[in-house]
């Protein structure tokens, strides 16, 4: 008997994204129209999206977003707060001046604007104090994925993987997740996940000289530069939306990054050519 | 949530048949019901000529490699086209769906084959799976379906999709 009734892929989110699940075909359908929805609303590269009319219209007046929007720009700005900035999403800015992301449409983005001008209003819209380049890039996989598996498990789904680009979530049964990190030792890193989200980033894969720094795809949000590239960081958290989120806060604080974590319910792994493994704030989640 | 990571020797992992990671999602016919419902599907292969192909890679900006298209006419309206791209290392069949319209309906990837990184292209790594026998229990892209922290890029799956509208207004159209 198989284990799964349908397993699906599709391209969103500038990466691969697939489903797997017990549920009926309709779910997984639903499924990847929330991710679509995602998609549409969070690029960066559409002119459009939520983020692009923020980006272009934010400073001048208050952009009314989706709730979708609104819930990541939320959670975005908390995990701005407790990271002290070191997760900022306004690092749309690097990323356009280091070419990891076309110039957009409208406004250039201030030099000093930072999350700390990002006002969620009452009313649910969303007001800049200054322009900024906002980019989700960093938070809005995971969100796909916790939507879809939401839906999924809405719509019948008991055991079901939802896989973005490597954000995954598990629910209903335990997974074997390979993580893509070369140690140089003759192992190979494997996860086994129950029910909960993992994120993973290396800057190595992606590494190249710009500006005479060597850059990542990664950006430190308080020293504005590129974060560590020979770092390997996997959070592992309940929501897929703060592991994705997390993965920048460790990749750029290594392990200074543990007091976060632990306010988010969060553990990670980090690979470090110099120290090798170590698991942040193991024990608390382990019995969580 | 539950999580422990582990360490596996190398040596005790087989690759099946060849790619390091092998998923097949859907076959053809699947990808046929699930994008339009109950239709019937006519085959109405075309090869594309020299001119057409030109007209094709200006309008996507895209190269045209292969001049077989397989497309099926839709009984309820609209167009069903398997085709496929180059990832890093492999090819990805996939399947786009028109609308009577002409706009996208679906795309669903079909097979996902790919090498897991340089790590596999080295004959060094590699040599550590020769002579792996049979009840090796661990398969990559069989039993390990999943990995993290790789960057899968969709660019060329986005790319083979404008391919084939431009191919759809030059050729279906």
């Amino acid at each position: 008997m198989p284990l799964f009734s349908t397993e699906r892929a599709q391209p969103w989110l500038g990466t691969i994204v697939s489903i797997r699940s017990d549920g009926p075909r309709d779910a997984t359908s639903a499924a990847f129209e929330e991710i679509a929805l995602v998609h549409r609303l969070m690029s960066f590269h559409d002119p459009a999206s939520d983020v692009s009319r923020l980006n272009r219209e934010g400073h001048v007046r208050p952009v009314t977003v989706h709730p979708y929007t609104r819930e990541v720009l939320d959670w975005a700005l908390r995990i701005a707060a407790a990271s002290g900035g070191c997760f900022d999403i306004s690092i749309g800015r690097e990323l356009v001046e280091w070419g990891l992301l076309p110039h957009p449409e409208g406004p250039g983005a201030e030099p000093d604007g930072t999350w700390r001008d990002i006002e969620l209003q009452a009313d649910g819209s969303v007001f800049l104090h200054c322009p900024l380049w906002i980019d989700l890039g960093g938070i809005a996989k995971g969100y796909a994925v916790d939507r879809a598996m939401g839906r999924l498990l809405a719509q019948g789904a008991e055991r079901a993987v939802v896989n973005a680009g490597g954000d995954i979530r598990v629910h209903g049964l335990t997974e074997p997740i390979r993580l893509s990190v070369e140690t140089g030792a003759d192992t190979m890193p494997m996860l086994e996940l129950t029910n909960g989200s993992v994120a993973s980033s290396s800057g190595h894969l992606q590494r190249r000289e710009i500006q005479g720094m060597t850059c990542g795809p990664h950006v430190h949000g308080i020293r504005r530069k590129p974060a560590p590239t020979d770092r390997f960081v996997c959070v592992l958290a309940g929501k897929c939306m703060v592991a994705d989120a997390l993965t920048k806060v460790v990749m750029a604080e290594g392990n200074k990054a543990a007091g976060i974590l632990d306010e988010f319910g969060a553990s990670a792994y980090v690979h470090d050519p110099a120290e090798g493994w170590n698991h942040l704030n193991c024990i608390k989640v382990a019995n969580a | 949530m539950k999580a422990r990571l582990i360490f596996i020797p190398l040596a005790g992992i087989a690759i099946a048949g060849g790619p390091a990671y092998a998923t097949v999602y859907l076959s053809v016919e699947q990808a046929q019901q699930i994008m339009f419902p109950g239709a019937s599907f006519t085959p109405d292969n075309r090869t594309l000529t020299e001119d057409q192909v030109k007209a094709i890679e200006k309008m996507s900006g895209v190269p045209v490699r292969n001049k077989q298209l397989k497309v099926w006419r839709v009984s309820t309206g609209g167009w069903f086209i398997v085709d496929e791209v180059v990832g890093k290392h492999e090819y990805i069949p996939f399947a786009l769906g028109i609308d009577a319209q002409g706009k996208v309906k679906d795309v669903e990837i079909l097979e996902y084959r790919e090498a897991y990184g340089d790590q596999i292209r080295n004959p060094e790594w590699r040599k550590q799976f020769v002579g792996q026998g049979p009840g090796t229990k661990l398969q990559l892209g069989k039993n390990i379906r999943n990995i993290s922290g790789a960057t899968l890029s969709s660019r060329h799956i986005t790319d083979g999709v404008e391919r084939l509208l431009a191919t759809y207004a030059v050729v279906l159209h």
